[in-house]
């Protein structure tokens, strides 16, 4: 195993609550991001019909619709590991909060992810 | 040199600091230790026979005093309870304590960790104070239950090097200083409530601060769940007539 796997695994052990606290940053800061780029959009409905229209007409190329994705994986990966956090903050799942992290915030995340994921890929992304 | 049988040579890279703190920059030597040896072994084999210079704490060897803790590769650890073996490099980077003071090279100031700890008024106090009988805390009473594995704290100053909010708030408390506080606080003796609440309530640097990283768990070479307490008194506190103790 190389030094660099060594570390990895040493930090995902031993660090799981401060690679969750950054996880749950880092996809609040891209929603914040997201959340404006909505508003905005959604601002276009003012100005009249044609206008939202044009707005939305922006989004209807499969780079977006990539990112669509994307914001699936952000959203669930920010509710589940905020869930975790209410749950510890409550008092349940200390002693297992690293499973907590690993198990129920990825694993179920990532199920849940590609169950989403994938109908939107086949219809978004190559029209099937 | 040739390496004597049954040992292995590591390197051992030391992040060094003059007597007024300021950085040298990084110091390798090359160590040959045994196969059960600590990195506090490896720091004084370099001592003894490398760089006499090189300066650290230690004092009881068995992890008993928290003197030697300092950052083994990343990671606040005591040095003496560090086998470098398990470390599985051959590269050791020994660093001193983050989010203290340096000294001198693996030296730091606790001073900034014991402001800290004094803030939240460690000591016990007892309702009367000029009382001669010892009070008893049965073995299954709630506060013999909830902090059973909370009161062996060292002082190493390891969960407050590990500590993410630390690192970007000087005035926080810390999670040994609250630990300490919970301990107190629970202590069905202890009469100190209103002054331990009203720091442990402060903006900037209370308990509020806290970010559930469970750094300080994972670094405590005691293993006490720190952030246990921390979250404990969290909750504790939105009743604070909890605390209320006839």
């Amino acid at each position: 195993m190389s030094a660099f796997a060594i570390q990895v695994r040493r930090y995902r052990d031993q660090f799981s609550g401060m690679t969750a606290h950054i996880v749950q940053r880092v996809t609040g800061l891209l929603l914040l991001i997201y959340l404006f780029l909505h508003v905005r959009t959604i601002h276009e409905l003012a100005k009249g019909p044609a206008a939202f229209n044009a707005a939305l007409a922006t989004f209807r190329n499969p780079l977006i619709k990539l990112l669509e994705i994307a914001l699936l994986g952000t959203v669930i990966l920010h509710a589940l590991n905020g869930v975790r956090i209410t749950l510890i903050d409550l008092g349940w799942g200390h002693e297992r909060q690293r499973r907590l992290f690993w198990a129920y915030t990825v694993g179920l995340g990532a199920l849940i992810f590609l169950a989403g994921a994938i109908p939107l890929f086949l219809s978004s992304v190559l029209g099937v | 040199m040739p390496v004597p049988a049954g040992e292995q040579t590591y390197r051992i890279r030391v992040s060094r600091s003059a007597s007024n703190g300021i950085s040298t920059g990084v110091h390798q030597f090359e160590v040959a230790l045994e196969e059960r040896m600590t990195v506090l072994d490896a720091l004084l084999r370099i001592q003894q026979q490398q760089d006499s210079s090189l300066s650290f704490r230690y004092a009881c060897r068995v992890g008993m005093c928290g003197t030697c803790a300092m950052s083994i590769n990343g990671v606040p650890r005591l040095a003496c309870r560090t086998r470098v073996r398990f470390l599985e490099t051959a590269t050791v980077c020994v660093d001193p304590l983050p989010n203290l003071p340096v000294i001198k090279d693996l030296v730091v100031s606790l001073e900034p960790f014991f402001e800290q700890w004094k803030r939240i008024l460690p000591a016990f106090r007892p309702a009367d104070p000029a009382a001669t009988e010892l009070a008893s805390i049965p073995e299954t009473s709630v506060y013999a239950r909830q902090t059973a594995s909370k009161r062996d704290c060292i002082t190493c100053g390891a969960c407050y090097a590990a500590c993410g909010v630390k690192s970007t708030s000087g005035e926080y408390l810390g999670p040994a200083a609250i630990n300490k506080a919970f301990l107190r606080l629970m202590d069905p003796r202890d009469r100190a409530v209103k002054e331990r609440l009203s720091v442990l309530n402060q903006e900037r640097g209370g308990i509020w601060r806290c970010h559930t990283q469970f750094n300080c768990t994972a670094v405590c070479p005691k293993g006490i769940p720190l952030t246990d307490s921390i979250t404990r008194l969290k909750r504790a506190m939105l009743f604070p007539a909890r605390f209320n103790k006839s």
